[in-house]
């Protein structure tokens, strides 16, 4: 299947890149925060259990070295400069350490009008790559760790930002999991495909976390939470679960960057994903959209032109 | 004492099948473990903390509770056969899990009797099966728990070398089940105990941290910790002691069902009044109410605390939201 | 006798969403000219093909629509300038994630049918509903609709079976 001869768990970069990167991320909000040019950072701090990180806003440039950078900064900080996070959004400049696919929420976001980027100071990883879903925290980055976006990302280096931290690693070329993922079920029949929706959206317990982790589900009033009426049913049953997944994705369309916090967040492993970047296939094959570094005036269904293909319409 | 080989254990879960009970165990499903209904003892997954506790054999995670339909300008209302809810065995309950249907009694019997999780609890047996990996996620250990705990297991199950295991009966329910099979089991003294699992945190003072609670309502702390919460209900669906649910009823004018689901306070929705007023209008506001109510609240009401260190919310949380690291660090004084 | 023609003859549920300024009168003026079509299609007015939201599709499918039809005024003709451009983007784009999740596309059929055109209107529904009915119903989403999650299953008719044999 692969057509990339690809070892099992063989680590990708040594942790010298990582710790470079730390250093730079700490020496620049220590800088930023100092200077007053920024009120906070949002970026990464160390957890309890061993390697594990998570999300950090910090105020105080004392608290500087708390940053880090590693395999398991996975999230995608943008989310808390959403209007979802109202009580993050302060007044003046923020600054946000952000990945490739992280960078390309912050220009989706503002492209939507949601966010300025004179209000954002944002350092920028050199990314060879994090994380996938349920895995150990302390594990390294490997073939075997490595999440299956960042087998195919294109966004390593970031673009437009204050200052990158860190300098790209040589990286080997993996495997395209995902996209060979949407290949097979490309190539299947509807039932197929009908069969393999159902199995996994079936197991959606509803939870809510593919949409509270994405940057562009910030609505006040999502649509499915609404009851009069009510557009989808919001027990967490096979009908409703189809219904939510195929709205979510939908709502996304033309809008997700890729960053694929759905599918990591999913505590059923359900995988979203395929939905987003099928999507997004979708539009570029269309109107020639993709989610880049750099904020689009206007989303592709924002938009019309007049001689747009209508060889679906009788 | 009575033994049981792994053999016999898949073959007592095939003659309970065939006897018409329905077996719930850690079962294989796509990718994850998770606690499903078993149609043969090889289906059993051993070893592995299913996704999700096993908490829904009880309280699932949706049910129906009542039926409508108008018929002719006329209503009717029908309630759910009970008497249908079938005879159930859980099978391979970790000690975590088969601890907490013991601690969610007291709330679904406290003012109202839930008669759907009762009648189910009255028509479940628990076969434990003691720990034998953890991670450095769990915490059974800190919150008065262990991996050879068998607090709310009717039989437990203790790994022997040999692939046998050794059966303590806890309770006459477990008797019962144990009288009824007792050709698949042998009687052997002595046995070697497989190694079990280690959690390594320290035992808390679970005493303590409700003085603290008591203290703090209001304190920044809780900003601190919980201004990265997403407000999502990963923690809460898959704990096996969170236990609060909604009531929704779906369907039309003419015909439908109300259903009972699970909910979570981490959602924004959860205390969202009808005028629109929010009174934990905040992330941090919602994330102190999961502490409250698992160390102080109910340890107030019914004297028993909310979490069974099962560390399953510890992995799950989409931010990093780590529970063993704030209680200790309320039980440390901060 | 009804029961009789559904069984040998199955009809299948059409729901129609067009908008009120052009295929709405298209339709009128199919009536009012005294044309013949099935009656399978279920007519619902909307004010233009942009306020046509994917959901009610979605939720038309869920409850039992055999097939859905959108239809609004040609390109050029909206009355509020540039509804129908907008919704022919988001339609294009909503087909391609229900073709993906596994639904027959044959089931759902987009349409400009302007207030002339009652002619036209009568070809397409009764095009549509001709191939329904050679399909059959759409099972997919009844099917889900009545299934449950395991846990909320009372019981099953296996079980139920063995408890009778006890």
């Amino acid at each position: 299947m692969n057509n990339i001869a690809e070892k099992q768990n063989t680590p990708l970069v040594d942790s010298a890149y990582f710790e470079a990167i730390t250093t730079a991320i700490r020496m620049e909000a220590r800088r930023a925060l100092d200077s007053g040019e920024v009120s906070a950072v949002i970026g990464y701090k160390s957890g309890r259990r061993k390697g594990s990180a998570q999300p950090v806003i910090i105020t105080d440039a004392a608290r500087s070295d708390e940053l880090v950078f590693s395999p398991a900064c996975v999230n995608n900080l943008a989310l808390y400069l959403t209007k979802a996070k109202k009580e993050v959004r302060k007044n003046g400049k923020i600054a946000i350490v952000a990945k490739g696919c992280d960078l390309k929420a912050l220009a989706g976001l503002m492209g939507e009008s949601q966010l300025k980027r004179e209000n954002l100071h944002i350092i920028g990883i050199a990314c060879a790559g994090v994380h996938g879903g349920n895995v150990e925290p302390s594990e390294p980055l490997s073939t075997g760790t490595i999440a299956r976006k960042c087998r195919e990302c294109h966004s390593h280096v970031p673009e437009g930002v204050d200052m990158t931290a860190g300098t790209l690693p040589a990286l080997e070329q993996l495997a395209a999991l995902e996209s060979e993922e949407l290949s097979r079920l490309e190539a299947m029949t509807p039932a197929e495909r009908w069969a393999f929706w159902t199995e996994h959206l079936s197991r959606c317990i509803r939870c809510m976390a593919c949409r509270q982790v994405c940057p562009f589900c910030y609505c006040e009033q999502c649509l499915c939470d609404r009851n009069r009426p009510q557009g989808v049913e919001t027990t967490p049953r096979p009908a409703g679960n189809m219904g939510w997944h195929i709205i979510r994705a939908m709502h996304l369309a033309g809008r997700c960057a890729g960053c694929a916090e759905c599918e990591r967040s999913c505590p059923m492993d359900i995988p979203l994903n395929l939905l987003n970047r099928k999507m997004a296939q979708e539009l570029k094959d269309l109107y020639g959209h993709e989610a880049g570094m750099q904020p689009h005036e206007k989303g592709p269904l924002a938009m019309y032109k007049e001689n747009d293909d209508e060889s679906f319409i009788k | 004492m009575p033994t049981i080989t792994e053999q016999n254990l898949r073959t007592l879960i095939d003659s309970l099948v065939k006897d018409g009970s329905r077996v719930v165990g850690p079962k294989a499903a796509g990718s994850l473990t998770l606690y499903e209904p078993l149609s043969s003892g090889s289906e059993l997954v051993l070893g592995a903390l299913p996704r999700r506790s096993a908490k829904e054999t009880f309280f699932p995670l949706c049910e129906d509770i009542l039926s409508y339909e108008k018929k002719e300008g006329k209503m009717t209302v029908a309630d759910v056969d009970l008497a249908r809810l079938p005879q159930t065995v859980l099978v391979g309950a970790l000690p975590c899990d088969a601890a907490a249907p013991g601690i969610l009694d007291a709330v679904f019997s406290w003012d109202y009797n839930d008669e759907f999780y009762l009648e189910r609890r009255k028509k479940t047996t628990v076969i434990g099966i003691a720990c034998t990996k953890a991670d450095d996620a769990c915490f059974c250990t800190a919150v008065g728990y262990s991996p050879s705990e068998s607090r709310g297991s009717d039989l437990f199950l203790l790994p022997l070398e040999g692939d046998k295991y050794r059966c303590q009966v806890i309770t006459d329910k477990g008797n019962l089940l144990l009288e009824r099979y007792r050709h698949l089991f042998t009687d052997e003294e002595g046995g070697k105990v497989l190694p079990l699992a280690h959690p390594t945190m320290e035992k808390l003072d679970l005493k303590k941290i409700r003085e603290w609670l008591d203290k703090n309502f209001e304190n920044d702390f809780w900003r601190e910790i919980a201004e990265r919460c997403v407000g999502c209900g990963a923690c809460a669906f898959i704990c096996p002691a969170c236990h609060c649910f909604d009531i929704n009823d779906e369907g039309s004018e003419g015909k439908g069902t109300r259903r009972k689901q699970w909910d979570a306070c981490g959602f924004s929705k959860f205390t969202n009044h009808a005028s629109g007023h929010n009174p934990r209008n905040v992330q941090p506001q919602r994330y102190r109410n999961r502490i409250m109510h698992k160390f102080k609240y109910y340890d107030d009401k019914f004297g028993q605390t909310l979490c069974t260190g099962c560390g399953r919310c510890v992995r799950a949380c989409p931010v990093g939201i780590d529970i063993a690291e704030i209680i200790n660090k309320i039980g440390s004084g901060l | 006798m009804h029961a009789e023609k559904l069984k040998n003859n199955f009809e299948p549920k059409i729901v129609a969403f067009v908008c009120t300024w052009c295929t709405y009168a298209g339709a009128d003026l199919a009536g009012t000219s005294r044309m013949q079509y099935p009656s399978n299609v279920r007519v619902l007015k909307f004010p233009c093909t942009g306020r046509i939201d994917p959901l009610f599709i979605l939720r038309a499918f869920q409850k039992g629509a055999d097939a859905v039809l959108v239809s609004g005024c040609h390109p050029g003709d909206c009355h509020y300038m540039a509804g129908n451009f907008h919704a022919r983007r988001r339609f294009a784009t909503f087909r391609k994630l229900l073709e993906f999740i596994g639904v027959d596309l044959n089931r759902l059929q987009f349409s400009w049918v302007s207030a002339a055109e009652g002619g036209k209107w009568v070809e397409v529904v009764t095009e549509l509903t001709e191939k329904i009915r050679s399909m059959g119903q759409m099972q997919e989403f009844k099917a889900l609709e009545l299934e449950e999650c395991w846990s909320g299953k009372l019981d099953t008719a296996e079980l139920q079976e063995a408890y009778n044999k006890i």
